[in-house]
């Protein structure tokens, strides 16, 4: 019995070679990549020469989809540094990435031009950050979804974002705390809600609220200062997939506020009969329920906000006489609360306007009222509809337990 | 058959755990979803009752039969050549079913990871693992399953405990609505993805206490049960129903949107799916062995080694029946939930009839005394 045993073997280790040491199908080494790590969407502006890459010629259904430039960031791998760069030393001047201009009338129409432009297979993996203009998110962002979503590269977690003007001028920045600007930019953006300054919003999110026929979605609106700091100025938000409006930055903190999140990075100043001048309050902390009811047979929407603020700042008059106290606090928080519920209501009106349901109180009274939902609702412009008319009662309470450092 | 009977209770629920959780996992909030929009997770609480109640007739079956397999006792119950007949369709509907379960998971693959590699190397490979452990006996079968048990089910309770940090309970209500053929409908489709518990039948005899085995199954079917309603409730509370309509795999999205906290892995769909791939073998292996162990009773063998290997090529010609992706949904729902008939309707008139006779042989054998 050994020996066709051993026969066996003969027989089987070439095989197994053959097999097991050819390696993977995909196999593809890191440096053969080009690594894509953000892309901007403009709107293509002059009649530029277009090199047709999906289609031949023009066909009725393209010429209705304008044309798009996409600007795709790609890290060159050398220059990426490891590590922080110490004392300004050699290569401070080279971009650590490179930036490729192509247009086409979808995305992967653009893509697979702009592949024809890089030698490397182009990887999608680590993209971080899509920025679109405003220009053409204000014409509607569907038409870009399909691709992100269906191909497998492209994570949830990245970010979108609307830009101030071009969209390019993201690409081509030069920050200074980050040598990498999507890097930079995709910091920026998780600060700034680790830090309570915007509600977590991924492209996922973004998704699934677009998805939705009960809610509005939203983006944040960024801005480019001196070619090389972004400013979040505010929210970007949309009506179905295209984008009406936006707000000033404190908005985003009362927006922050009614969709609950539990996080407060803004202030506001507030003036006090009670004590001579004004201080700046932050709040800190939000705790915000919605409750859901009818008036008169229209959506009623009331909101109880209780925050949790404190004295950060205060900017007395010369000759101030009347120095912090408890009963000034409670006056304080008392303007303060009166401030929110005015702004909140301010807000909302605006964004009723243009029929804009960003807070998702659609998804309220579908959740709560199934029976209103069926008969009046089906899809998101029923809601629209419906949102207009909405009434909201805001009720504010504030908590102000800390003021710092300072005795009065 | 002559292995030693040794497999354990805990063996047992784990059998029915990891068979049961497997391919489907993928597309399960989607089907759940897409038969019952926000009431998703009673649809599937309730396709988990049916194939609970499917799982306990198989179970009483064996019980009153405990040293045979379903080819045994059904050649018992309803005459040799119609139970024949009946096995002979049930083992294609297994075999069909393995196969399918392959073909999905091999587009899984080359879709989200495996890009270049052909299809159907990814699905030879799976057949070929579960043809060369199907040759090994029921008790070492029984082993895999208990061995591969916690991978399977760690990383599931991880992701769905994660990602409960991007869910909105809006999403969850309300709770009830949606239309009733539509969900009931949707739940058969889940009974169906249940229905690898099947194996079940061929095990029984093999347990050391068969008299314990109704416990043993119930709690394995409950633990699967929880695992796929968390999933389908994560799934539904992190995207909502109409965006887990347009994905094929929520599941997936779930591991890609879910990072660990610390930014230690920013998305978690690799580490998913590598456990996944153990999850997909754990069925497929159940699928392979029920169908050669069958084959064996059918033709009165005492070795199914030889089955192992034959059914390789017929299985992998089943796996390539559909043509794309879409086809291939259309087929495993459509095949899954006339596997139903064969699963729970065929065992519930064995066990109609087997009751029947036996008060008969007991009527007859009382008059005659």
């Amino acid at each position: 019995m050994l020996l066709p045993k051993r026969k066996w073997f003969v027989i089987l280790i070439p095989i197994m070679i053959c097999t097991l040491l050819t390696g993977c199908w995909d196999s593809d080494e890191i440096d053969d990549r080009a690594v894509v790590l953000a892309i901007s969407i403009d709107k293509e502006e002059a009649e530029k020469e277009e090199i047709q890459i999906a289609h031949s010629g023009k066909t009725a259904d393209l010429s209705d989809l304008p044309l798009i430039r996409i600007s795709a960031q790609i890290a060159l791998p050398g220059r990426i540094p490891l590590g922080p760069v110490t004392g300004g030393g050699g290569g401070g001047d080279q971009s650590p990435v490179w930036v490729v201009s192509v247009n086409g009338h979808t995305i992967d129409e653009a893509m697979l031009n702009l592949q024809q432009q890089v030698a490397d297979e182009l990887f999608l993996g680590h993209l971080r950050i899509i920025v679109v203009s405003e220009e053409i998110a204000r014409e509607g962002v569907n038409r870009f979804m399909d691709y992100l979503k269906r191909n497998p590269e492209i994570r949830r977690t990245a970010w979108m974002v609307v830009s101030e003007g071009k969209a390019d001028k993201f690409m081509k920045m030069a920050p200074q705390l980050e040598r990498v600007p999507a890097l930079y930019l995709s910091t920026v953006l998780d600060d700034a809600v680790d830090i309570g300054k915007f509600p977590s919003d991924f492209i996922g999110t973004f998704w699934s609220i677009l998805s939705s026929n009960a809610q509005d979605a939203y983006l944040p609106y960024l801005n480019i200062k001196n070619k090389e700091n972004v400013q979040i100025k505010g929210v970007a938000y949309f009506k179905g997939d295209k984008m009406i409006g936006k707000t000033n930055p404190l908005e985003i903190g009362l927006f922050m506020g009614i969709l609950g999140e539990e996080k407060g990075g803004y202030g506001t100043f507030v003036d006090s009969p009670e004590i001579d001048g004004f201080l700046l309050v932050r709040a800190t902390k939000r705790n915000v329920k919605v409750k859901t009811s009818f008036k008169n047979g229209r959506p009623h929407v009331r909101i109880i906000a209780h925050y949790e603020a404190m004295i950060s700042e205060i900017e007395e008059d010369k000759n101030a006489k009347k120095p912090l106290n408890p009963k000034a606090i409670n006056s304080i928080e008392e303007q303060f609360s009166k401030g929110i519920e005015k702004e909140i209501k301010q807000l909302i009106k605006k964004t009723q306007k243009d029929q804009s349901d960003i807070y998702g109180f659609g998804e309220h009274f579908r959740a709560k009222e199934p029976n209103y939902w069926k008969e009046n609702v089906r899809t998101l412009e029923d809601w629209h509809r419906e949102y207009e008319n909405l009434t909201v009662q805001v009720d504010c309470k504030t908590d102000i337990r800390l003021v710092g450092m300072k005795s009065k | 058959m002559d292995t030693p009977k040794k497999i354990s209770e805990i063996q047992t629920a784990a059998v029915v755990i990891s068979s049961i959780i497997g391919v489907g996992v993928l597309p399960l909030p989607l089907f759940a979803v897409k038969a019952g929009n926000t009431a998703a997770p009673i649809v599937t609480l309730i396709g988990i009752t049916i194939s609970l109640f499917a799982l306990l007739i198989i179970t009483k079956l064996g019980m009153t039969h405990p040293t045979k397999t379903i080819i045994g006792y059904s050649e018992e119950i309803l005459g040799k050549w119609l139970a024949r007949f009946c096995n002979i369709i049930v083992i294609l509907f297994f075999a069909l079913l393995t196969g399918l379960g392959a073909r999905e998971f091999g587009a899984v693959v080359i879709t989200a990871i495996l890009r270049e590699t052909p299809i159907e190397v990814t699905v030879i490979v799976m057949l070929l693992l579960a043809a060369i452990t199907s040759r090994n006996d029921l008790n070492i079968f029984a082993y895999i399953h208990t061995f591969y048990l916690p991978v399977i089910l760690s990383p599931v309770v991880i992701i769905v405990v994660l990602s409960l940090k991007n869910a909105n309970f809006l999403y969850l209500q309300p709770l009830l609505g949606g239309d009733m053929g539509d969900m009931f409908k949707g739940s058969l489709t889940i009974a169906a993805l249940c229905q690898w518990s099947f194996v079940l039948t061929i095990i029984i005899p093999s347990m050391l206490q068969p008299k314990r085995a109704m416990k043993a199954c119930t709690a394995g079917l409950l633990i699967a049960g929880v695992i796929l309603f968390m999933l389908v409730v994560a799934s539904l509370a992190v995207f909502g129903a109409e965006e887990t309509k347009k994905l094929l795999w929520p599941t997936l999205e779930l591991a890609r949107t879910t990072s660990l906290p610390g930014n230690i892995l920013q998305r978690l769909d690799v580490v998913f799916l590598a456990v996944w791939v153990t999850a997909v073998f754990t069925t497929l292996f159940s699928g392979y062995t029920f169908t050669c162990y069958a084959l064996t009773g059918i033709f009165r063998l005492s070795d199914h080694k030889i089955f192992s290997f034959s059914l390789l090529p017929i299985i992998f010609l089943f796996s390539m029946l559909p043509g794309n992706l879409l086809q291939m949904y259309k087929t495993i729902e459509v095949v899954g939930r006339m596997g139903l008939i064969l699963t729970i309707v065929y065992p519930c008139l064995l066990l109609v009839i087997d009751v029947i006779r036996r008060k008969r042989g007991k009527r007859s054998a009382a008059a005659k005394t």
